[in-house]
């Protein structure tokens, strides 16, 4: 992975010096809270309900077991024991106290680490592919063209004060599993047949209020170019975008307003003058950033297959393993090897989260098992990407013990969630207590996996941080009247068949929510044909069975509302 | 009758050359927000003689004979809203080249970052070489960026600390983008 030159670590520790003297500031009373809060965001650090949250920066979703390391110190030494891993590639640490941000940052500094700009109102951490590098359905690694955005996005002068927040996802793969279409600016990268790389890009994606999903505004970009045409695109945007309305200021609203071919077209009109500018990248910038993501030293290994590798292990433990393999396990660019999805949602637990000793022992198994590096996924857990096929039962032995070996991947309790109502200050009702309520509800492991593939995914607010747009099933608390209420969407999906979910109707109360869920889930499991998924059984019937079942099982309380908003309506 | 011509004046600028070291100066130039209009610039204070107009007040009053013979002696520069289009206007201000001696750029709060999109436009597309100043909500940890996209002076709001602004412009010794000032940092014997 990636290793810090001597620019890179002088710029994250002039960073920390100067974070330093800005919470001194702060904190002696001579900077306002008001003009401090800006400084603070765009590093990484949130003023919550109960105290300061730091966000740290997980670029791409790389992470050596040397920065696990460092993370499990920081939730040991400045937190309470856990962090939080979050949908862009961060880790949340919720319990932090101002006077020690900067030396949590200094920490992170020493292993490379940061948490700029993982906040504000600027171009935030780039999130990509968890298993880029490995994936077997990889066009293009998107490594180096990540990390020399990372660079060039770092302290940004002219777009450090945008609109509104602004994300990057960049992916090389078939599939896509960056959400790419529901980000500010979606890069796919793809080669030509002399092995050429250029970039499509996306505009105008976004979730929140108004979760729209991007339009391509740029075909066949030659990577060098990327610099001086993102220039161009964060100028308009920074110029045009809305900033008399925080819920209009997202570059989706601008794209949208002006339309996506206008869009383009004053994109290219600035570009035009700059498109030819130093600004753009070098082939030694690249060879200076590409030589750190060469492939580690794999073993020559003949592949097994799953049969194969499922008899090789003891009898009495094939039928769990097998289950584990299917769902936890992906395939890989070489032969004898595979990547290991290590499941952060374990029931009962709350997404995304791992504890101090957890972090210990998953970066022990990465060195074990894998080369010393892990993976951060959108949805929330890790990957252990470069594993012998032939260790995979030794890992899954080790990783029952961490409560990290839950087959659940991809089914209906791999939740994504955000901290919702029980930290953060902006969250209209909780996430985690849904989260569990519907986990203690599915907790039976041989109809998870009959149900297949369904993505649950939950947010506190219209923030829209658990991504609740895009989930099969999105769940999205609101509030009314000072009550805490969850309106249900279905239909929603991610990858390259990315869909919005439509909101069924009224909003139900905490407790109806399980009985809800179990409305929805028997609903597909009577209708669905043979080898149907969630999803495609949804498609194929539309909402009203499901919206039919979820109000017809729901408590009263629901009837009586939907008949007060009749009323009012 | 004397008419104030800005809520907020700063007798003290920092300059901060684009090769040069970052230093405090007397600030010979009042902002002017336009209002009290009464068909001419209004009487200044603070015994500045220099007026910064309004660009958009500018494009309607440059052809006054009053206003010829004050730019003439170099009195009159112009600020830049932070919602002005600038590259609609190209041409005056490619004239204005010959008559301000300098232009500015305005932050209605420190948080809206249009004005440093202005600077770099000013700087990179439409060759503007003479002085660019910040003025309005001007807090000193902004100055590094606005340093960097094309302004070399700055009227910080007036409760601002002069010498922790000074500062701020060597907190970095290293950048990993172009800008006015210089190209990124690439790395050599100093760093290897």
């Amino acid at each position: 992975m990636y290793k810090y030159d001597a620019i890179d670590k002088t710029l994250i520790d002039e960073r920390v010096a100067q974070f330093r003297n800005q919470v001194e500031r702060r904190l002696n009373g001579t900077l306002a809270e008001e003009e401090f809060c800006p400084l603070r965001l765009q590093n990484g650090l949130y003023h919550q309900r109960h105290a300061y949250m730091l966000r740290v920066a997980i670029p791409y979703g790389l992470l050596s077991t040397k920065q696990l390391r460092t993370l499990a110190l920081i939730a040991e030494k400045y937190d309470r024991n856990y962090g939080h891993f979050t949908t862009r590639q961060n880790i949340q640490y919720n319990w932090v106290n101002l006077e020690e941000t900067p030396d949590i940052l200094a920490e992170l500094a020493k292993v490379e680490m940061h948490a700029i700009q993982t906040s504000g109102n600027c171009i935030r951490n780039i999130t990509s592919d968890a298993f880029a590098g490995v994936a077997a359905d990889e066009y293009v690694d998107p490594r180096p063209v990540c990390e020399l955005l990372r660079q060039w996005s770092t302290l940004h002068p002219e777009f450090a004060h945008l609109p509104r927040k602004f994300k990057f996802a960049i992916n090389g793969a078939k599939e896509d599993r960056t959400v790419l279409l529901c980000h500010d600016v979606g890069i796919e990268l793809h080669k030509n047949g002399t092995g050429q790389l250029f970039a499509n890009l996306y505009a105008g994606g976004g979730m929140g209020r108004t979760p729209i999903l991007g339009s391509l505004i740029k075909q066949d970009l030659p990577w060098q170019l990327l610099p001086s045409y993102l220039t161009a695109l964060l100028r308009v945007y920074n110029r045009f975008g809305r900033r008399d309305n925080i819920y209009k200021a997202r570059i989706k609203i601008l794209v949208k307003a002006l339309g996506p071919e206008e869009f383009a077209r004053q994109v290219e009109g600035e570009w035009t003058h700059i498109a030819n500018g130093d600004d753009n990248f070098t082939q030694a910038e690249w060879d200076r950033v590409a030589k750190h993501f060469t492939k580690p030293a794999y073993k020559t290994l003949h592949s097994l297959t799953t049969e194969q590798l499922i008899a090789s292990t003891p009898q009495a433990d094939q039928v769990a393993f097998a289950r584990w393999h299917e769902r936890n396990v992906r395939a890989h660019q070489v032969p004898g090897y595979a990547s290991v999805i290590l499941s952060l949602k374990h029931h009962g637990i709350a997404p995304g989260d791992a504890s101090t000793a957890q972090m210990h022992a998953i970066a022990n198994l990465a060195d074990q098992f894998s080369f010393g590096e892990l993976r951060v996924t959108h949805e929330q857990n890790l990957v252990l990407a470069d594993v012998e096929q032939t260790q995979l039962f030794a890992l899954w032995e080790e990783a029952k013990k961490q409560k990290i070996a839950l087959p659940n991947i991809g089914l209906l309790t791999d939740i994504i969630a955000c901290p919702g109502g029980d930290f953060c200050s902006l969250a209209n009702a909780k996430s985690l207590p849904i989260a569990k309520a519907i986990q203690e509800r599915f907790d039976d492991l041989d109809y998870l996996h009959d149900l297949g593939d369904i993505s649950l995914n939950i947010s506190g607010c219209i923030n829209s941080c658990g991504h609740h747009h895009v989930g099969n099933i999105g769940v999205l608390g609101v509030d009314k009247d000072g009550e805490e209420w969850y309106q249900i969407t279905l239909g929603g999906e991610q990858g390259n068949d990315a869909a919005i979910g439509k909101v069924i109707g009224p909003s139900f109360y905490a407790d109806e929510i399980p009985n809800v869920m179990s409305s929805i889930i028997d609903t597909y499991v009577g209708q669905r044909s043979e080898d149907e998924s969630f999803i495609e059984t949804y498609r194929r019937l539309g909402m009203t069975p499901f919206k039919d079942a979820a109000y017809k099982n729901a408590r009263a309380k629901a009837t009586q509302q939907d008949t007060a908003e009749a009323l009012l309506s | 009758m004397t008419t104030s011509i800005s809520s907020q004046f700063n007798s003290n600028i920092i300059h901060f050359p684009k090769d040069g070291e970052p230093f405090l100066a007397v600030n010979e130039w009042q902002v002017w927000n336009g209002e009290q209009d009464e068909g001419g610039i209004p009487d200044l204070e603070h015994g500045a003689h220099k007026v910064l107009v309004p660009f958009h007040w500018w494009i309607t009053h440059h052809k006054n004979a009053d206003i010829i013979e004050r730019a003439n002696r170099g009195e009159i520069g112009v600020w830049f809203a932070a919602d002005e289009d600038i590259l609609k206007h190209a041409g005056l201000i490619e004239a204005g080249k010959k008559v301000w001696p300098l232009v500015a750029a305005h932050f209605p709060i420190f948080r809206d970052g249009r004005s440093f999109s202005t600077a770099a436009l000013l700087r990179d597309r439409l060759d503007w070489q003479s002085e660019i100043r910040a003025i309005g909500d001007v807090l000193i940890d902004q100055l590094l960026q606005s340093a960097r996209v094309g302004f070399d002076s700055f009227e910080l709001r007036p409760d601002q600390n002069l010498e922790l602004g000074l500062n701020q412009f060597d907190l970095f010794t290293v950048t990993t983008q172009n800008s006015w000032r210089g190209k990124r940092s690439l790395l050599n014997t100093e760093y290897v």
